[in-house]
């Protein structure tokens, strides 16, 4: 009997040992990996924003980038522009190219100030999973030359000594994100600009003057409604005497809020706004608009990817 | 009967020394490992391959088990990828118990039993079927494996390849791409094994 339960016990033992996790082993073996957290937001920008994300090793990312004329007006709505759709405020087409799978430089032609920029962004920090990285970080500058005409650059200033560098402007830009959960993610921009050439105006409330210089926070977030469909909002404020109660020209803060809708190699971004540019260079010192006084703008960004 | 009793005792020591010989059998762990799919279409070909995992053999059981991280699948296109990971294996979700099973997306699992006695101390090519179960996007099947087993000079080396039907294992594939994602995917694997040192 005795023999029969040793039998039994060492059947139980083998068969055990057959089942046990050989898998089990590996984590002795070896730490677990930290994986990058990917997807942070979809494309390189989130509406008017920059994301931390850079376009891949040896991509091409072809964008189409639209801003339509005022949805309404101080004076009221205006059906016969069809709420904005028959002017254009801004558009700007640009190529993207990853170097690295963090570094990318791009170019890009805008309608406004015909600015012609040059970019340059690279990631250097990713979040892990393991939080061994809480947030990813990007760098992000460029320079913008306005090629336009002498008289349009000094457009009512008597500024008669034309110096080339006069045509410059450059952003700066540190991108901080951090991936929530699969579908929210969050990001902060510290910005710092600087335009070679500024007219010299006074805010006659403070008598502050435009200032060649200047600092603003920006503030975007991406929320996944679907799979494929998300929701984002970007947000910048300009530290500015000139820009606070100016009452000759009011300054606002730019807000865009749009859908992004992603579809194999296409992102589709529809959106509103009240910047009328879409680059930095413009937008951050040049928001007239409000979005309480009908100055919001429709807009779409297509953002088609190439594998070269 | 004193005859009997020691015939018991002796038939009691063979399961423990065979336990004992299974406690002593050597586990091979992969030194190199590449598991690669492929998914035809005529609208565009998908493959990518993983160089992560790392296969371990039990040869005194024939117990062989693998984990696959998901995100170590390197396609050629890195948008691919991100879409692999993010719409279609779900790879970034949370490890989750459902019916206190583990359910865990970041990988995929094989566990299997090679059913043919193989030595693995002389040299030589066997042909092998493993029975087994496969785990992927959280879904258990029943999944059984044709290939060769190879030993030659102390490694192990296992080749096999088989299909995978993608809606078996709860992948959902948009109609607007269903062109471009082939209803069977070609998976290979081999991998070089060397025996396991603590």
């Amino acid at each position: 009997m005795k023999n029969c339960f040793l039998l039994l016990f060492s059947c139980v033992c083998i068969s055990s040992y057959g089942q046990q996790d050989l898998l089990s082993m590996l984590d002795s073996a070896k730490p677990a990996t930290k994986e990058k957290v990917f997807a942070t937001f979809k494309t390189t920008k989130v509406i008017n924003a920059q994301s931390t994300e850079t376009v891949k090793k040896h991509t091409l990312d072809f964008r189409i980038t639209h801003r339509f004329g005022d949805i309404g007006t101080e004076g009221g709505g205006s059906a016969h522009d069809l709420y904005g759709l028959d002017n254009i405020s801004d558009y700007r087409i640009s190529f993207d190219y990853g170097i690295t799978d963090n570094l990318m430089i791009g170019v890009g032609r805008s309608k406004l100030n015909e600015n012609i920029d040059g970019t340059i962004k690279w990631r250097f920090l990713d979040q892990t999973t393991d939080n061994h990285s809480p947030v990813s970080a990007t760098l992000y500058g460029n320079a913008a030359l306005t090629p336009e005409v002498q008289s349009s650059l000094y457009s009512g200033t008597t500024d008669s000594t034309y110096k080339f560098s006069d045509r410059l402007s450059y952003v700066t830009q540190i991108i901080i994100a951090r991936k929530f959960s699969r579908s929210f993610s969050l990001e902060i921009l510290p910005t710092y600009f600087h335009r070679n050439y500024v007219k010299a105006l006074t805010n006659p409330n403070n008598n502050a003057e435009d200032q060649n210089d200047m600092l603003a926070l920006g503030g975007a977030l991406r929320m996944k409604v679907s799979k494929r469909m998300a929701i984002l909002v970007d947000y910048f404020h300009v530290f500015s005497d000139f820009r606070t109660n100016n009452p000759i020209t009011p300054y606002y803060d730019p807000l865009a809020v749009g859908i992004e809708i992603e579809t194999g190699g296409h992102v589709f971004h529809l959106n509103f706004t009240n910047a009328s540019g879409i680059i930095e260079n413009y937008f951050l010192a040049n928001t007239t608009d409000s979005w309480s006084k009908g100055g919001m703008k429709f807009g779409f960004n297509i953002s088609r990817v190439f594998n070269l | 009967m004193k005859d009997t009793s020691i015939f018991r005792k002796l038939l009691a020591f063979i399961p423990l020394a065979a336990l004992a010989a299974s406690m002593n059998a050597q586990i091979y762990m992969a030194k190199d490992c590449e598991i690669s799919f492929f998914s035809a279409t005529p609208v565009e070909n998908i493959q990518a391959l993983n160089k992560a995992a790392k296969p371990i053999l039990n040869a005194g059981t024939g117990d062989i088990q693998v984990r696959i991280s998901i995100q170590g699948f390197v396609f050629p296109k890195p948008l691919m990828q991100e879409h692999f990971n993010e719409n279609y294996l779900e790879s970034d979700k949370k490890p989750t118990e459902v019916n206190g099973v583990k359910v865990d997306y970041a990988y995929a699992f094989y566990r299997g039993k090679i059913n043919e006695k193989v030595d693995y101390t002389i040299d030589g090519v066997t042909k092998v079927t493993v029975t087994g179960k496969i785990t992927i996007h959280g879904v258990e099947k029943d999944k059984n494996l044709e290939g060769t087993v190879t030993v030659k000079g102390g490694q192990v080396l296992l080749d096999t390849k088989f299909n995978l039907h993608v809606a078996d294992y709860n992948i959902k594939i948009p109609s607007l791409v269903v062109k471009n994602i082939a209803e069977d995917v070609e998976v290979k694997m081999n991998a070089t094994l060397e025996p396991y040192k603590k």
